[in-house]
């Protein structure tokens, strides 16, 4: 392979300090794998910038199946910041991975995580910078595959065209089977057309371009929005399970990396998936049935993590941590061992009623920053309605045994634009914050009351496919712009801050989510009009991506904004995370009364029909309370 | 608790003079860890290893001898100790040395306020023309003042001050020795920055090559 690394240092030493955190470009990290004489050669790629897609654990996961394989190698890409990326164009230099520093246009094939809505145009500015067409139908025998998965995958459509297979679900087993039959029918010499054909065959596996897409009106009539064009690709794909999950090693060999990046410590996956079965919750959805590590595999895990990493903190990670069986003993055994080395042992989420005062002791050791709860609601009616289940009571349990055991900080994460949402759920939020701040208060010493700090953390609702809200409209950003005003002026105290995040993001998010193939038309022509980099704020413009929808004759406050019946065929009908339509339906029927389905870790079964459709079962190390 | 101060010396070398001093600093205390070393922890809020740098580096610029200085509870010989710390590093920031120092020797980044760094630069579209190069390279002068900017505030740097002894030239490299003041520096990679302007030579790499107490 090519070795770009002389011209990137090249670019960087001629740039001097023009080009921010040249760290980002450098590769030769502790821990990185080097498989040169590997045959077969894949690029595990995040559409955006090292600081977030090094953090990523599908690139870490994915990469390590990958080289775990004989012959093949994975090597990691990122998308260049903007000022890298422009002085590359401007010097013709193509993408490129960090292990070989090669143009990703030499590799077999290169596989993209889709971690959120707002990195549609990255991935095209990616694909652009490698010197690769962006739509799947212009690439020709010699370009590499370029695969597509994570949790936009279940919305696939705004993504479609661009790809050339979408995996659904769990890669650990999918993604070196898909390029393990790749490398087989390229060393046949078999044409890309055809080897397309027989990945769509493939179980989790979705090619876009073997289906054609029907206009609304026969996608209701029909039941569906695409139709394969043969007979034997399945006209609905399922996600994949990886059903060793819970016995496999918890340890996670991971790269370490030089400059800082988002949650830049050692993490160890505890669990996968949640059904506390909150409805507006796509990854408590996507990633179904519930399926715990045991204490003994996660605690020597994150003993020899620690070890062969260096990092000074660690992190218990999954949808809900303290939701473990076996939490309790997993952290006094941490504490124990961890004791006087200067590392702390952090969870990523607490739910509200599962962290009592034992919880709020082990956590954090010696270390007591910020906690974030997430009521996500200001009343208890809207709490149903999203079945939340967590009361009032949980909220100040949490908050007495946080502030007692030493926290002074605790933001409050809530959703604004929720279905059946009124003025009094919101001012319900600044009700319920300020009196969480005054229990907090009355938790603490007095001469250290002043530092208490409650602040409250809102977002606009963004109705996610393969949920019970996915027929829900988002309300428009003017209303939302009301109901964060009507927030602020709730809020009585000073020490209660408000901090949310823009509507016009949300928007996009919300079409994005919920958007069919002809969302990607929209992407195209947002990114050619210069949107890049839409999840960072700096980058983000509203007024780039209407003008795209102008001229593609797309509504995004259409695709945003309706609201259907539950009869209504969604644009990723033949895409399916194994849940029950019905059981979707019925969640919504149960919001719109108000009622609550208990998680059937604790309870009786919901009926998702995730264990029955993919003949799996949930696993619990030992009994769970609720 | 016993108290042994280990000084380390180590080489900072190829991409990796691209780090910040903070990303070395980061990287340094995880080969720390990572060397299972019986490092001392601070009391406090915020407990963290006892450890102090030597002075910063800016960013493209190497060293053949940087130094750090952790503090251990417990004594450890000096060539184990070395041992653990080379088997946790990178190639590109290596340990090389290891020895205990004493409790008046000057913290890691005070101890060595001159620091001689060698430039090594190529000539701009003449890159096989030796003797054009050697001719820019003994053609580019040193200017008298450079103005930086320093918090949002322009200061003016009287070179002088700052260089101790000569500007030395061979045919592809400069080689000269700055002085650090407690009023402030001058970062080597400024110096260069106002000396190759317009000149058509571009730097190759620049290392830090000795560091001493004085001249």
């Amino acid at each position: 392979m090519t070795d770009l690394w002389p011209r990137i240092e090249g670019l960087i030493r001629q740039a001097g300090r023009s080009i921010e955190r040249p760290a980002r470009y450098l590769n030769h990290e502790w821990g990185c794998t080097y498989k040169p004489e590997a045959g077969y050669r894949f690029c595990m790629t995040y559409p955006d910038t090292y600081e977030l897609g090094q953090a990523n654990q599908a690139v870490r996961i994915l990469c390590n199946c990958v080289n775990a394989v004989d012959g093949m190698a994975a090597e990691r890409a990122f998308l260049p910041a903007a000022d890298m990326c422009d002085l590359m164009r401007k010097e013709g230099v193509p993408a490129f991975s960090l292990e070989s520093c090669a143009p990703i246009s030499e590799f077999d094939a290169v596989g993209i995580t889709l971690p959120h809505e707002l990195a549609a145009t990255n991935v095209l500015e990616f694909l652009d910078l490698a010197g690769i067409a962006v739509r799947a139908c212009d690439r020709g025998e010699d370009d590499p595959m370029i695969f597509a998965g994570g949790p936009c995958a279940f919305n696939a459509e705004p993504y479609a065209p661009f790809f050339d297979a979408i995996m659904l679900g769990e890669g650990e087993e999918m993604l070196p089977e898909l390029l393990e039959l790749h490398r087989d029918m390229k060393s046949k010499g078999v044409s890309r057309a055809d080897m397309l054909h027989e990945m769509a065959k493939m179980r989790g596996v979705y090619v876009p371009s073997l289906y054609d897409v029907l206009d609304e009106q026969e996608a209701q009539r029909r039941g569906g929005w695409t139709v394969p064009r043969f007979d034997d690709v399945p006209s609905l794909i399922e996600k994949r399970l990886w059903d060793g999950f819970a016995e496999s090693d918890a340890y996670e060999p991971m790269v370490v990396p030089y400059t800082e990046v988002i949650h830049d410590r050692f993490n160890v996956e505890v669990l996968r998936g949640c059904t506390r079965g909150c409805r507006f919750c796509q990854a408590g959805m996507m990633y179904r049935p519930v399926r715990e590590r045991s204490a003994d595999n996660i605690v020597s895990a994150v003993c020899r993590g620690l070890a062969e990493t260096g990092y000074d903190e660690v992190s218990l990670t999954s949808l809900s941590s303290t939701d473990h069986s076996q939490i309790e003993q997993i952290l006094r055994r941490l504490n124990r061992v961890l004791e006087g080395k200067g590392i702390s042992v952090s969870i990523p989420s607490q739910r509200l009623d599962s962290f009592g005062v034992e919880m709020a002791e082990l956590v954090a050791g010696g270390k007591r920053g910020g906690l974030t709860f997430a009521p996500e609601a200001g009343t208890q009616r809207l709490r149903d309605v999203i079945n939340k289940g967590v009361t009032e009571d949980d909220l100040f349990g949490a908050i007495d045994a946080a502030f007692s055991a030493g926290w002074r900080r605790c933001k409050l994460y809530f959703m604004i634009g929720l279905p059946t949402e009124t003025d009094d759920d919101i001012k319900g939020i600044a009700s319920l914050a300020q009196r969480a701040y005054d229990r907090a208060k009355k938790a603490v010493p007095e001469n250290q009351r002043g530092n208490v700090r409650v602040s409250i953390s809102c977002a606009l609702f963004v109705p996610k496919a393969q949920t019970p809200f996915q027929w829900d409209g988002q309300i428009a950003p003017e209303e939302a712009q009301r109901r964060i005003d009507l927030l602020r002026r709730s809020v009585k105290y000073r020490a209660v801050d408000v901090h949310w995040h823009e509507p016009d993001v949300s928007l996009v998010e919300a079409m994005m989510s919920r958007g069919g193939r002809e969302v990607a038309d929209v992407v195209e022509a947002a990114w050619r009009s210069g949107a890049r980099f839409d999840a960072w704020t700096e980058h983000f413009s509203l007024e780039r991506w209407r003008e795209a929808c102008e001229a593609c004759g797309v509504s995004m406050e259409g695709i945003a904004q309706a609201t259907y019946d539950t009869d209504y065929i969604p644009p990723w009908s033949h895409l399916s995370a194994g849940l029950f339509v019905k059981f979707l339906q019925r969640e919504r029927k149960l919001a719109q009364q108000e009622k609550t389905t208990p998680d059937c870790t604790f309870d009786h079964c919901s009926a998702c029909g995730v264990c029955m459709g993919l003949d799996t079962a949930i696993q619990t190390q030992e009994v769970r309370h609720g | 608790m016993a108290d042994f101060r280990l000084r380390v010396t180590y080489r900072m070398s190829g991409r990796l003079v691209m780090l910040s001093h903070l990303e070395v600093a980061r990287a340094l205390e995880r080969i720390v860890r990572r060397a299972d070393l019986p490092y001392a922890i601070s009391q406090g809020f915020s407990p963290h290893m006892k450890m102090a740098f030597g002075a910063a580096l800016p960013v493209g610029v190497g060293g053949d001898e940087e130094i750090f200085d952790v503090q251990l509870d417990e004594y450890v010989a000096p060539d184990r100790a070395l041992a653990r710390l080379r088997a946790a590093s990178s190639a590109d920031l290596m340990p090389y040395d290891a020895r205990y120092i004493t409790k008046d020797t000057a913290a890691a980044s005070v101890a060595y306020p001159f620091s001689t760094y060698r430039a090594v630069l190529a000539l701009d579209g003449a890159e096989q023309d030796a003797a054009a190069l050697a001719a820019a390279v003994a053609a580019c002068g040193v200017p008298e003042e450079i103005t930086v900017v320093r918090k949002k505030k322009e200061k003016t740097l009287v070179v002088s001050e700052f260089l101790a002894g000569d500007m030395a030239r061979d045919a592809d490299s400069l080689t000269f020795t700055l002085e650090a003041k407690k009023t402030g520096s001058l970062r080597p990679d400024v110096l260069l920055d106002a000396m190759l302007e317009g000149t058509g030579l571009r730097i190759v790499s620049v290392m830090r090559i000795r560091q001493a107490e004085r001249l």
